[in-house]
């Protein structure tokens, strides 16, 4: 007994030291594939590291409006004040003093409508007269601001290209988001970069603290999204779920092995070999990849559940006065058949391709083997021979359920009839069934972007790499001309591209060249003005105004994200820099046939310039790992019927075992459509997961089977149905999780747990009726 | 000398009951009694640029508690009328209607909170956004409003808003070297 618990002290000392180590990692980063195109791999870059990845979608209600535009102005007043937050939006969207000097500074540098023939006297006319007339309306102190130092309407021409297109009414200095219930929105950029979890967390913490700030009334919340605090979420909601599951499923089991048992012992003895597990897998993915995923890690050790099956079979299938050690030796060839096979069955994992579902796989399999070592070689060692632990006889009638070959051919013949009819379940093309994100918590991002008027960046031109800065904005006006084209057909709306906001050194230099000298201009006003009561001096400003600009150095990104963060705010997440290397990205709207988009892209001709629908992409990478999971899942399941074929020396024998086995996935597809479950890679992970499961089942059943005596056979029958109860206690809990994908893996392994156990059963033989046994052959 | 002492005597207490010349605060309240009102009004634009002065004419709209009308009729056609946060100007000549939030055009709302906080008497509302100066003598009272916001300064110096009683006579609106005089007639 002391041997057992020191044994257990050093495990979870090891576990403790290897986690201090290498603790997981919680980024979601790390847990994304790397992209097989260029296309996919900027775009699964930008999913992790692009300026997308740092906004905050935020929503307050429950209060009513007055209140509600007041807890947003102190909020976003708190968010300034933070420094953390290299934006933010609340609905006061205008330039500030410095912000708008500058660019009004450049307008002749950054206004299309700078070229030669719009500074003679017969285009300048009309614009005198636009301005005479408003004058005499009630805009005309705003008018006497601009009007007589920028007639040609350049710089208002500009802000409303900048600024002219938000969806969202303001009200009181907040924006309202349409609807009946009364809420307000807020946006803000971290300056964190991508999603670096800590950045983000603190991210999220100084948004909080800026609402609490801002004295909520009781019945105010703060609703917040975004790619950061998915990432903060779901590590959150993984470590809960996991955790409370865990214990409920650990505290039902535990109960269910002592009341079986009648031993506390047996806890501490049945615990060995998965600790043993969970270290040898967490020890085998940190030598691989130098650290464990959070969520690899929680997946992995759910995997894992499966193994108290090793000790439980040892313990039950062990007869009266046997010794332990003389147990595990006799039991071994099976044990060992279907530790193998059931890590042979992981194989689609690791070969998937995606580093989440590598690291599962990997942890799980160096786990089974480790506990299938653990049973035969550790356990006997820490029991007394003397010591009493027997499983309590169970007399359930499970005869009834025994040798029903036709019942059970009948079942599956149903079965696949479902799979025939239906097509199989849905499968599941939305890479946000990856994502480990409560499903709210991706409604709630959907609904804020849709409110806000920035839906989801879907369709987009990646413009680079380039090395400079010059050169992508060049690129990007090539683009936008371009792309006029492509509008004319219908294949979009519009184009956000990063020169809509700051035009190249080359075309402001263009632009400086078109603008006349001051004796012309000043001849062209003279002779516009004529017959206008404007004084010879009116327009003094606008003509010192030209001749600055003749002689201004070319604005650029820097001096942008220095002194006009409004503009700096809407064009940095157009461009994206790695290295030495710069990107342009240019969002497209209004696409309704992304396929034919990327065609015309195509044969636009711009080097340098890609198309990317998101979306599209995504679905062709998960199609992608989809056919590398199944092709690997394919060759696992010839590898586990090689092994079986070759642990069990007969093909015959091999096809009683297998039966249940291929029975029990054939069950659990069928119930999964019915239930309209969309299947995932992660349904197919656990459907491998429950192969394992199944080939214990089976091979134990058929060892009972092969054994002389009705005894060993109860004992056989008796020993699976406990693993099958545990397994269910497990499986079941986290069939309840709120996370897709662990709901995900415990409704397929309860399903196939409990069709596995029954269909071994059903073509299991009754005892007194040998002449029945399948695979018995003559 | 007993005539000339007792009026000497008296006269403290005599120059308010004579003149009764109003606080600010009597004013406000004498203004927020008028729930709906309805003026001609004249303008006569002053700009520096300009060699003459630029006049118009119309019609102002007051209905308690926020909904304000100024429709200039003469030499254009332009409606502007606030409800609540909300502007809407009209270009009826030119077939031109946009509507926005008041706070998004600050240079707009300067003007149109001088005459709408007067005219609903809203003392509070006028101190948001102006330093509020006062001064009244029997021929009526005068207020000099100084905005407060350093943005509209560079556009708007000072508006004068001059009146008698309940009646609203003057705005003189002063910004980049000019003045905008409105003269408003007694409401009908």
């Amino acid at each position: 007994m002391t041997r057992l618990l020191l044994i257990l002290a050093v495990l979870a000392g090891l576990g403790g030291g290897l986690g201090w180590l290498a603790p997981p990692r919680a980024d979601l980063a790390e847990f994304l594939p790397p992209g097989r195109t260029p296309a996919s791999a900027f775009l699964l870059r930008e999913l992790q590291s692009g300026a997308a990845t740092t906004l905050l979608l935020a929503a307050i209600e429950g209060a009513p409006r007055a209140e509600l535009a007041r807890l947003s102005r102190e909020t976003a007043a708190g968010l300034r004040a933070s420094g953390r937050f290299g934006f933010v939006g609340d609905g006061t969207l205008q330039f500030g003093d410095a912000e708008q000097a500058l660019l009004f500074r450049y307008r002749y540098l950054l206004s299309p409508e700078t070229r030669p023939e719009a500074f003679t006297a017969a285009a300048l006319r009309p614009k005198l007269e636009a301005l005479l007339d408003g004058l005499r309306s009630a805009a005309s102190p705003l008018l006497a601001r601009y009007g007589f130092a920028d007639p040609t309407g350049a710089f208002l021409g500009l802000a409303v290209t900048w600024l002219g297109e938000s969806h969202v009414a303001t009200e009181d200095g907040a924006w309202f988001a349409p609807g009946e219930v009364p809420r307000v929105l807020l946006v803000a950029r971290g300056q964190g970069a991508g999603l670096d979890a800590e950045a983000q967390r603190l991210a999220i913490v100084a948004f909080h603290e800026a609402f609490a700030a801002a004295n909520p009334p009781a019945g105010a919340r703060l609703l917040l999204s975004g790619p950061g605090v998915f990432a903060a979420e779901a590590a959150a909601t993984i470590e809960r779920d996991v955790r409370r599951l865990t214990l409920l499923a650990t505290l039902l089991l535990a109960g269910f092995l002592v009341w079986r048992f009648r031993s506390l012992a047996v806890l501490a003895l049945v615990a060995v070999p998965p600790l043993a597990a969970m270290l040898a897998g967490y020890a085998a993915v940190v030598a691989l990849y130098g650290s464990v995923h959070a969520i690899a890690l929680g997946f992995g050790v759910t995997m894992l559940g499966v193994v108290v099956d090793y000790p439980i079979l040892l313990l039950t299938l062990r007869r009266p006065g046997e010794p332990l050690g003389t147990a595990a030796a006799r039991i071994w060839p099976t044990l060992r058949l279907s530790a193998v096979s059931a890590a042979a069955g992981l194989l689609a994992m690791v070969g998937s391709g995606l580093p989440g579902l590598v690291q599962t796989g990997l942890f799980a399999g160096a786990g089974l083997l480790t506990a299938a070592a653990t049973t035969r070689w550790l356990l006997p060692r820490l029991v007394p021979e003397e010591a009493r632990l027997l499983a309590r006889p169970m007399n359930l009638p499970l005869a009834a359920l025994c040798d029903r070959p036709v019942a059970a051919l009948a079942v599956l013949a149903a079965a696949a009839a479902v799979l025939l009819a239906t097509g199989g379940p849905d499968r599941q093309r939305d890479l946000a069934s990856l994502s480990p994100v409560p499903a709210a918590q991706q409604a709630l991002d959907a609904e804020l972007r849709s409110q806000l008027g920035a839906p989801d960046v879907r369709s987009l031109f990646v413009i680079g790499p380039l090395a400079t800065e010059g050169e992508m904005l060049q690129r990007a006006e090539a683009l936008g001309a371009a792309a006029q084209a492509l509008v004319a057909r219908g294949l979009l709306t519009g184009l956000d591209l990063p020169s809509r906001y700051l035009s190249s050194p080359a075309l402001q230099a263009s632009r400086q060249a078109a603008l006349p000298d001051e004796a012309a201009l000043t001849e062209a006003l003279r002779e516009a003005a004529a017959g206008l009561p404007f004084r010879p001096t009116a327009f003094a400003r606008f003509v010192a105004a030209v001749a600055e600009s003749r002689s201004l150095p070319p604005l650029d990104l820097a001096t942008l994200a220095a002194e006009a963060p409004t503009i700096a705010a809407r064009l940095s997440p157009l461009v994206s820099r790695h290295g030495n290397e710069i990107w342009g990205i240019a969002p497209a709207t209004g696409v309704t046939d992304p396929v034919a988009l990327e065609a015309a892209a195509a044969g636009l001709g711009l080097p340098g310039v890609l198309f990317l629908d998101v979306k599209l992409e995504l679905e062709r990478l998960l199609a992608a790992y989809g056919r590398a999971t199944l092709g690997w899942a394919l060759a696992g399941a010839a590898v586990v019927l090689g092994l079986l074929v070759l642990g069990l020396g007969r093909f015959g024998r091999t096809l009683a075992v297998a039966a249940p086995i291929g029975g029990a996935v054939l069950i659990t597809l069928a119930v999964l459509t019915l239930l309209g479950e969309a299947l995932s890679l992660f349904h197919l992970a656990a459907l491998l997961l429950l192969a394992g499961l199944a080939i214990d089942y089976a091979l134990f059943l058929a060892a009972g089977r092969e054994a002389p005596g009705k005894a060993t056979e109860d004992a056989n029958l008796g020993a699976v149905l406990t693993c099958a109860v545990s397994t269910l206690l497990t499986f079941g809990m986290l069939s309840l999780s709120e996370t897709p994908v662990l709901h995900g893996i415990g409704l397929t392994v309860t399903i196939g747990v409990a069709a596995a156990f029954l269909l071994a059963c059903a073509f299991s033989p009754a005892r007194h009726a040998p002449h029945h046994f399948l695979g018995r052959g003559a | 000398m007993s005539a000339i002492r007792r009026a000497l005597l008296l006269a403290p207490f005599a120059t308010p009951a004579l003149a009764a010349e109003p606080t600010l605060e009597q004013v406000m309240r004498d203004l927020a009694g008028v729930r709906e009102r309805c003026s001609r009004f004249t303008e006569e634009k002053v700009i520096p640029e300009l060699e003459t002065g630029q006049p118009n004419e119309g019609t102002l709209f007051w209905q308690a508690p926020d909904r304000l009308e100024k429709h200039t009729t003469w030499p254009i056609d332009e409606l502007v009328s606030v409800a609540g946060g909300r502007l809407t100007y009209e270009r009826r000549d030119r077939g031109v209607t946009r509507e926005f939030a008041l706070n998004e055009q600050p240079e707009m709302q300067v003007l149109v909170e001088a005459i709408r906080g007067t005219l609903a008497g809203d003392l509070a509302a006028l101190r948001r956004h102006y330093e509020v100066g006062f001064s009244a003598s029997p021929e009526g009272w005068r207020m000099v409003l100084t905005p407060r916001s350093l943005r509209v300064l560079g556009a708007v110096q000072r508006i004068v808003v001059t009146g008698q009683r309940t009646e609203l006579r003057g705005v003189d609106v002063e910004g980049g070297g000019g003045v905008n005089r409105m003269r408003i007639a007694p409401a009908e």
